[in-house]
């Protein structure tokens, strides 16, 4: 599998690079740089309205995009967006404003990442709609009896599926029943379930589903907010211009009917054609057992890190990420990045867009590991041997 | 550009070295160069903005000579002062106002660096030598 990724094979400082820092993106193997490469040599031309050869190849690899999403993610809509930023504030926008009133409540967690909470408080501004969190507990799971508790009265749920800096994957399915149960729509944020689990839109029920293509191989600037159908009809258009509408006059326009409708301008096109072949990708290997192989290194690579003193800011159940974020008690954090790096380790440190979450655990940063399916064990280990060096240096 | 001999001698040093790691591990040892502001005096108007670190400086003059206190959570950012200590602590104000940061990019560190790190260098070097000028 490795061979496929071209960048795999890159030396930092003369070490070979490991890796470390999927959740933030992905490697792209060599069929997702091919594509986008094949597309601009051979296909270049805009989507949907001229008759021409290339026209007609760029429509159709811009839309095998939303085909193979539809299909991997078992949806009847797919919008493409900008990424999972861009499609949770066009929940916010399209959905938001025309269906949330004064008064109404939004149920967040303190777990979502700042996408996932910053265009809420915009349009609480504007609004007047409550915000309503739910807190965290100590075992970092959602206080469920909590949520149970906020939900009479909230007319969307949004809600992290798997967070970005623990890992923990929360119980969505429960989460869905019972906001259905109420009335409430469910956004989920999918950026870190997507790329790990297989999802059936569906059958979890879920009304928004929004993820970026970058986390799973693909291209970045790309990603999609699958819709229920029901959900969609609520919604009303965005941005307006080109390729969203019917018929313009200078008295109005009409608008249309699918997903376009929320496309405005002209798309990302070759990113398309790339997140298309990472999907493809995606479907070519076992993703269960390989996310169970993965999370078996990062279940012994929190070990290891907490007989080193470090504190472990995770749990590692079955379905969580084979994400590791830790501490050292004393040693500043991006201190340590840097001398990882300075032997081709590549990881993150930070607050990972999740202040609140951190500001919960009493923390204003982390040591993030976070694996994808091309890592090895062998990375793993070699990770923990250089670090048990580094602390014996400069701890 | 003509650097004090201290300073001189601790380029050449560095541009000795190829190993990011010992780059970084001088670095490191530079913290203890660092005449320790406490923690204590640490507020919004010594601290370096831009840096991702805590880093506060304070800078006073002492008969014409620049005497430079400084302190940081990072041990990393702390060897970075450690430098400027060594380039400017205790030298005659209107010599150190001749400085740029160029002799940093000499000494491979900011390319050893994170561009946050190395942009929290030059914020850090521009607010020490504002303050120099306010002083005079």
């Amino acid at each position: 599998m490795r061979d496929e990724f071209p960048i795999l094979q890159r030396k930092i400082n003369g070490y070979p690079l490991v890796y470390l820092d999927n959740a933030a993106t992905t490697q792209k193997p060599s069929s997702v740089i091919n594509a986008m490469n094949d597309y601009y040599l051979n296909s270049n031309a805009n989507v949907h309205r001229a008759v021409h050869t290339l026209a007609g190849e760029a429509t159709e690899g811009y839309e095998s995009c939303r085909t193979a999403l539809k299909s991997r993610f078992n949806a009847n809509k797919a919008i493409i967006t900008s990424g999972t930023t861009e499609a949770i504030n066009l929940v916010a926008h399209a959905w938001g404003r025309a269906n949330l009133s004064d008064g109404d409540a939004v149920i967040l967690t303190e777990m979502e990442h700042h996408s996932d909470i910053v265009p809420w408080q915009m349009l609480a501004k504007e609004m007047n709609i409550e915000l309503r969190y739910i807190p965290v507990q100590k075992d970092l799971t959602l206080d469920m009896d909590l949520f149970e508790a906020a939900i009479d009265g909230a007319k969307l749920v949004c809600v992290v599926h798997i967070s970005n800096v623990l890992g923990v994957c929360n119980p969505v399915a429960d989460i869905v029943r019972i906001a259905k149960a109420n009335g409430a729509r469910v956004l989920l944020d999918a950026a870190q379930s997507a790329p790990h689990q297989d999802i059936d839109f569906m059958e979890l029920g879920a009304d928004f589903m929004a993820f970026s293509a970058h986390k799973m191989c693909g291209p970045t600037g790309i990603g999609t907010l699958l819709v229920a159908d029901d959900a969609f009809s609520e919604m009303q258009p965005f941005l307006g211009g080109g390729d969203m509408i019917e018929t313009v006059t200078i008295h109005g326009s009409t608008y249309q009917k699918n997903e376009q409708k929320f496309e405005a301008g002209t798309p990302r096109i070759a990113e398309a054609i790339g997140w298309t072949e990472a999907i493809k990708w995606l479907s070519g290997i076992d993703i269960k057992s390989e996310h169970e192989r993965i999370l078996q290194s990062a279940r012994w690579l929190a070990s290891q890190l907490r007989e080193m003193g470090m504190t472990v800011y995770g749990r590692h159940d079955d379905n969580d990420a084979a994400v590791v974020s830790f501490l050292h008690p004393t040693m500043n954090s991006e201190d340590l990045a840097h001398l990882l790096d300075a032997r081709g380790f590549a990881v993150r440190t930070g607050h990972h867009c999740a202040q609140p979450l951190l500001e919960r655990l009493e923390i204003t940063g982390t040591v993030r590991v976070s694996l994808y399916f091309y890592n090895t064990h062998e990375e793993v280990v070699s990770f923990v041997n250089y670090l048990s060096e580094i602390l014996e240096r400069f701890a | 550009m003509n650097y004090s001999a201290e300073l001189s001698e601790l380029i050449e040093e560095f541009q000795e070295i190829d190993d990011k790691m010992e780059r970084l591990e001088m670095v490191f040892d530079l913290a203890d160069e660092v005449n320790l502001l406490p923690i204590e005096d640490w507020n919004d108007a010594t601290r370096v903005h831009g840096c991702q670190s805590e880093a506060h400086v304070k800078v006073s003059l002492v008969d014409s000579n620049v005497n430079f206190l400084a302190g940081a959570d990072s041990k990393l950012v702390q060897g970075l002062m450690g430098i400027l200590t060594m380039a400017i602590h205790g030298i005659n104000a209107d010599e150190v106002l001749t400085l740029t940061p160029d002799f940093a990019t000499e000494m491979g560190i900011l390319n050893s660096l994170s561009p946050s790190r190395s942009n929290g260098f030059r914020n850090m070097f521009d607010k020490v030598m504002n303050e120099i000028k306010q002083q005079m």
